[in-house]
């Protein structure tokens, strides 16, 4: 059994969750006794947890698992004194573990979870390369996008009405979000193509190609985004504290890259894009 | 001599998954799609379409609500058939007005056909292939992931 991927709650350090199979443990530390405590949520999740992410609250999670489901869970702790409040989510007061919405639009793994900076919204992405965002206002109306490009595999609000979603592509591409549903608006990574590969490669163009882009064959399939691999992590570096949007933020993937992306420059280049 | 075990070896046989209780089942999800009678009644519609050479009419139509969650391995086929007499009655050059039309849903369940076809029909690979050809420049990877992740099948 194994830790699938850990994440902190954003208010409170006294918090944190782990995933492992099937399980998602919230613990909160007990300085008491000086250790850290862990509390499972088990049912109803059948399968591996891959993402995990709180409500601004703290007393809500969100999951998305290999059962192909988006989840939402109470995780109010009463040993921590939690005194949530009931709302869209959680129209009356439950208990800690109790499931309070789940999704089940998607043939494919939930790669990526997230609540928007206001916690009305709930974003996720998964492997049927679809994009799917719900508001807490209506749970039973989702808004998907079939995408044409390759799965998602993370994804970031960059406000609250767009989110950034990177993966497969290896380029983070911007969503917009109405009352209406959720629309593709831009691909962010907007570069000039790379010259140079074909037959006369060097040995050490090569072997870099085999290393970044996992690939052997010199034939030019060159890559004419930032990122040479897939995407698997999108974070935010800098947020508004009052509005929320975030001005810029960071992606690594599996081509070994951290890359930082300026979000005021890019509106600019891409023609005055909001958020 | 070798030793010959006495006892039996029926253990052997025994299906041990079957007894855990962690184990994933997918559940069937009413899908809301067509049973056997609805089949046959868009196999007529979309002969009719094809009659009066209404071929992008007779795709979108045959294109609608396929019958993936039906147990019926026949209903599934009999729908196939009908997506087959559609495509093979497009001239090449019709398919990218025709693909045009169709919404990502409608890419999706052709893909899907599509693929079916590779497999089930190889003979009619090289028209198979251009309708592909065609439907990937509209959905993209996207809808051939979709067609990969499909847990039901067409």
């Amino acid at each position: 059994v194994s830790t699938q991927s850990t994440g902190s709650s954003g208010i409170n350090a006294e918090y944190g969750e782990f995933q492992t199979f099937q399980l998602l443990s919230i613990c909160y530390f007990d300085p008491e006794h000086n250790w850290w405590v862990s509390k499972h949520i088990k049912k109803p999740i059948r399968s591996t947890i891959l993402c995990v992410d709180w409500h601004p609250s703290n007393h809500l999670v969100a999951i998305g698992s290999c059962d192909f489901k988006c989840r939402v869970f109470c995780s109010a702790l009463k040993e921590l004194g939690d005194k949530p409040q009931t709302s869209n989510w959680m129209p009356k007061l439950n208990k800690f573990g109790t499931l309070l919405a789940e999704f089940d639009t998607n043939n494919g793994w939930v790669h990526g979870v997230q609540f928007s900076p206001s916690g009305n919204q709930l974003a996720w992405v998964a492997h049927d390369s679809s994009v799917n965002v719900v508001n807490s206002a209506n749970l039973t109306k989702v808004h998907t996008v079939l995408t044409s490009n390759l799965p998602y595999s993370c994804l970031l609000w960059m406000s609250e009405n767009s989110f950034s979603a990177a993966g497969f592509n290896y380029c983070p591409d911007l969503y917009t979000v109405t009352a209406d549903g959720v629309t593709f608006t831009a691909k962010m990574d907007v570069k000039k193509e790379k010259s140079g590969g074909g037959a006369a490669m060097s040995a050490m163009a090569r072997f870099q190609k085999l290393d970044v882009q996992g690939q052997s064959e010199t034939g030019g399939t060159t890559v004419d985004t930032t990122h040479e691999n897939c995407i698997t992590e999108i974070r935010a570096l800098s947020r508004n504290p009052a509005t929320g949007a975030v001005s810029k933020f960071s992606t690594s993937g599996k081509d070994g890259r951290l890359v930082i992306w300026n979000f005021d420059a890019l509106s600019s280049s891409l023609g005055g894009l909001k958020i | 001599e070798a030793v010959v075990s006495t006892q039996s070896t029926g253990f052997r046989t025994v299906d041990v998954d079957a007894y855990d209780e962690d184990n994933y089942e997918d559940d069937a999800r009413d899908t809301g799609d067509s049973g056997a009678a609805e089949v046959t009644e868009r196999a007529n519609q979309v002969r009719g379409l094809l009659n009066q050479l209404k071929t992008k009419e007779a795709l979108k139509m045959a294109l609608k609500n396929p019958p993936v969650g039906n147990k019926d391995a026949s209903v599934k086929e009999q729908n196939y058939e009908t997506v087959v007499s559609v495509l093979k009655s497009f001239k090449a050059a019709d398919i990218d007005a025709a693909v045009a039309d169709l919404d990502m849903v409608e890419i999706d369940i052709l893909m899907k056909y599509l693929y079916k076809g590779f497999t089930c029909s190889p003979d009619k690979a090289a028209s198979l292939l251009q309708w592909h050809e065609k439907v990937v420049a509209k959905g993209g990877l996207g809808s051939i992931v979709r067609v990969m992740v499909d847990r039901k099948g067409i």
